[in-house]
């Protein structure tokens, strides 16, 4: 059977199914398309949803719209080649994109960046889960009609731009990372200007706290909202925010490799029990705030030395397969490599957090009701480039 | 508008039609990718503010644009729907292509997904290079497409010929 | 997992090492009595990470095995790998992509990576217990001309999209899957892009501008220059 019949025939069964619930309420069923260019949909996911009513009985998340073939790409592009590729997954927290993957290639090599290195990698890495988290603090008010707290998010998000912008040149996508260290030292006055950026990001939760929390328009939107149980969320794979919201007690930060300078801080992670909207958002203002106090330690022992370890100028990596995993911005990303000695990776599977968060919406979305599924989306929180890679 | 479809409007009235036009632009924001998000600071943030150009960044539909951005990768599965889009928009209608991808398929030139240029679907009136292109960059292409308003004559996009104007 | 394997053998120490090695050694242990022959090999870096190689008519057992037994709850990822040798010789000196057909040396023998192979088409997957923070990396061989093997959906409902991505992006087919469609690419797309042989087509016409990046630095030798004055 050839793909184009196959879908005609869950057409057909699809409204066999919508034809026999409508006879028990006399309404007609409705097949609503959201995309693949929507507001809501942080870009382009498509989600056909068919309606009875009010009330969504099956939904259908259709990517693709983004897919830039980056697995194949990754085998075409030597390894400092690769980082510049992978910075585009997640453009949000881009240079967490490229730290994955320049631990596997260096846990392949038997190269470990310097103390120096290690720790400027962490704060770039947290400065990109801020800006990240940030945009998404904002974004929730405006899924629910609330327009004040976007303009905060952008307001208060450049000034964390700002600063990785002034140690790596670049806003948005850095480039920053190399195998065995890192790029450059950070400029002179970085660390006060940061320091000043992080009570700005610190106002700004506060501000959010006080702009929505409290609202009752957003706790009767997000409360009791799109629950997902832990079991659930593990059988799918959720990760990050997503799944410490459904009360799973799980941080790469802390429960994963020593590649960044996590364990020798000391911070928290936050869960929630609840699982729904409400949760999801609350563990991310948390989060934020939890960012603000690693970095800020960060900024207080910044170890000396050299941000470059020794390391031939002509990168080739010896044949093996290294899987490594951080804890991004938007979940549990992870790079399979798997090295045959040559320039080139021979293979580098992409594991993307989106991926697996996204997966879940057909389960989420069923038996929700319209307005319910930008909120459920929104708190889902993805971002395309790291759906479709 | 009989006067402007004939070509026979005078200087004075064209230019003056041309720059309420080049100060009214509804811009209709297609973000894709990376892009999207420097369009979003460029059109939202507070530092940015395009609304001092006289730029209205956020219309409901397409058939109410004057302007549409198209920010981000142009992908084969993607490209008819931008098409469609363009088909949506009334005339006068203006296309500014954001970025590499956008302008040429940039990092991904030779993925086997990624349309090389947004241009190979529908008539592109300025090009902001960057991959990311910055906010302000984006600003300066809107002040470029605005010059090309002003200097245009309104009776060529009735006349069916291929536009060619001096900016 | 460590940064590097000599940061392991500096920082944590001879013992600390044997004591994870045994956690994961009676993991593989526990995995054998229940699979018996259909675990074919495996493999262990120390304190880093696990993978074993089971038989392909054991997978769906295996992952409920993983899930219930030893409380693998949580679903990472799931993949192919290719191991065919690239048949374009994309290497930094080549310009172009090699024309398969014209080339006439022999191609390179496969090689399978970590805990062995003897097929093309080899299926991996990760899932993680998250009380205990151990992952591990299952492999399966697929036939060579027909891919396929039963779906993982029982076990893992996360597995329907990464299956739906294998599908397209290697042809192989999961015996099971309800909707078993491209998930990325259109619906008439040929062929099966992360294939080794499928071609990039835009790199037969341009050459690589990625070889550009060999650029002249001060302070290099002698031998770089002529290399890149050539």
């Amino acid at each position: 059977m050839n793909v184009t019949e196959q879908d005609q025939l869950s057409y057909i069964a699809a409204q066999a199914a919508d034809s026999r619930i409508n006879v028990e309420i006399e309404t007609e069923g409705m097949t609503l398309n959201i995309g693949p260019q929507h507001p809501a949909t942080h870009g382009t996911l498509r989600i056909v949803v068919k309606l009875d009513g009010e009330q969504v009985i099956a939904a259908e998340p259709i990517a693709g719209y983004m897919h830039r073939g980056y697995e194949k790409l990754t085998e075409v592009r030597t390894y400092p080649q690769v980082t510049t590729l992978i910075n585009r997954i997640d453009w949000l927290g881009s240079f967490a994109n490229e730290v994955p993957f320049i631990l596997a290639a260096e846990q392949l090599m038997e190269v470990e960046a310097p103390p120096r290195a290690r720790w400027i990698r962490t704060i770039l890495f947290e400065l990109s889960r801020i800006s990240n988290l940030t945009l998404f603090l904002g974004d929730m008010g405006i899924q629910l009609g609330a327009m004040t707290p976007v303009f905060y998010a952008f307001r208060d998000r450049e000034h964390v731009l700002n600063q990785i912008e002034s140690v790596t040149g670049g806003r948005f996508h850095p480039n920053f990372d190399r195998i065995g260290g890192i790029k450059d030292d950070l400029p002179a006055g970085w660390i006060d200007g940061t320091r000043s950026a992080m009570t700005r990001i610190a106002e700004f939760c506060d501000q959010m706290e006080a702009l929505l929390l409290n609202n009752e328009i957003f706790e009767s939107r997000t409360r009791g909202i799109g629950v997902i149980p832990a079991d659930i969320a593990l059988s799918y794979g959720m990760s990050g925010a997503n799944l410490r919201a459904s009360g799973v007690d799980w941080d790469l930060r802390r429960d994963g490799g020593d590649g960044l300078a996590y364990k020798e801080l000391d911070w928290k992670v936050w869960t929630h029990p609840d699982g729904d909207s409400f949760a999801r958002f609350w563990v991310r203002l948390q989060e934020v705030r939890e960012g603000v106090k690693i970095v800020e330690q960060l900024l207080d022992g910044i170890p000396s030395g050299p941000v470059m370890a020794k390391v031939p100028r002509i990168i080739k990596v010896p044949p093996g397969e290294a899987w490594v995993e951080t804890e991004n911005p938007l979940g549990a990303m992870g790079y399979y490599v798997v090295s045959k000695g040559e320039l080139v990776p021979f293979r580098v599977k992409i594991r993307s957090a989106s991926f697996n968060n996204v997966s879940i919406a057909s389960w989420v979305l069923r038996g929700v009701y319209v307005p319910d599924i930008i909120t459920i989306l929104a708190s889902l929180y993805f971002i395309l480039g790291d759906i479709d890679r | 508008m009989g006067l402007v479809e004939s070509g026979k409007s005078p200087k004075s009235l064209t230019t003056l039609l041309n720059m309420s036009r080049k100060y009214s632009l509804w811009v209709y924001q297609w973000g894709l990718a990376c892009c999207a998000i420097e369009m979003g600071a460029a059109f939202v943030a507070p530092r940015y503010d395009v609304m001092r150009l006289g730029v209205i960044p956020l219309p409901a539909s397409p058939r109410q644009a004057d302007l549409v951005v198209i920010s981000g990768t142009v992908t084969d599965k993607m490209a008819p729907s931008v098409k469609r889009l363009y088909e949506q928009m009334p005339d006068p209608k203006y296309v500014i292509s954001m970025g590499s991808c956008a302008n040429c398929g940039g990092p991904y030139w030779d993925s086997y997904s990624v349309t090389k240029g947004v241009d190979q679907i529908i008539p592109v009136d300025v090009y902001v290079p960057g991959c990311p292109p910055r906010p302000e960059a984006l600003l300066e292409g809107i002040v470029l497409l605005q010059e090309k308003i002003l200097n245009e004559d309104p009776a060529d996009r009735w006349k069916g010929g291929p536009l060619v104007i001096d900016g | 997992m460590s940064s590097t394997a000599e940061a392991t053998e500096e920082t944590s120490g001879d013992q600390e090492e044997v004591a994870t090695d045994e956690r994961r050694e009676a993991l593989v242990e526990r995995i054998r009595t229940e699979l018996g022959d259909a675990l074919i090999d495996h493999h262990i870096l120390a304190d880093t990470d696990l993978w074993i190689r089971v038989d392909r008519e054991r997978w769906v057992d295996t992952g409920l095995f993983l899930r219930d037994g030893l409380g693998c709850a949580y679903f990472n990822f799931l993949s192919v790998i290719d191991w065919m040798p690239s048949p374009f010789g994309r290497e930094m000196e080549a310009e172009v992509d090699a024309d398969p057909e014209a080339d006439t040396k022999e191609p390179e023998a496969m090689q399978q990576g970590v805990a062995g192979g003897d097929s093309r088409f080899q299926l991996f997957a990760r899932v993680n217990n998250v009380i205990d923070h151990m992952g591990i990396t299952i492999k399966t061989d697929l036939d060579d001309d027909t891919p396929s093997i039963d779906t993982w959906i029982p076990a893992y409902d996360g597995a329907n999209w990464h299956e739906r991505e294998a599908f397209e992006m290697y042809g192989v087919d999961f015996i099971g899957h309800p909707n078993l469609i491209n998930l990325y690419l259109p619906t008439g797309f040929e062929g099966n892009p992360l294939r080794k042989d499928f071609p990039l087509l835009a790199r037969r016409m341009k050459p690589w501008p990625g070889i550009v990046d060999v650029e002249q630095m001060p302070g290099d030798d002698e031998e770089d220059e002529t290399e890149a004055s050539t």
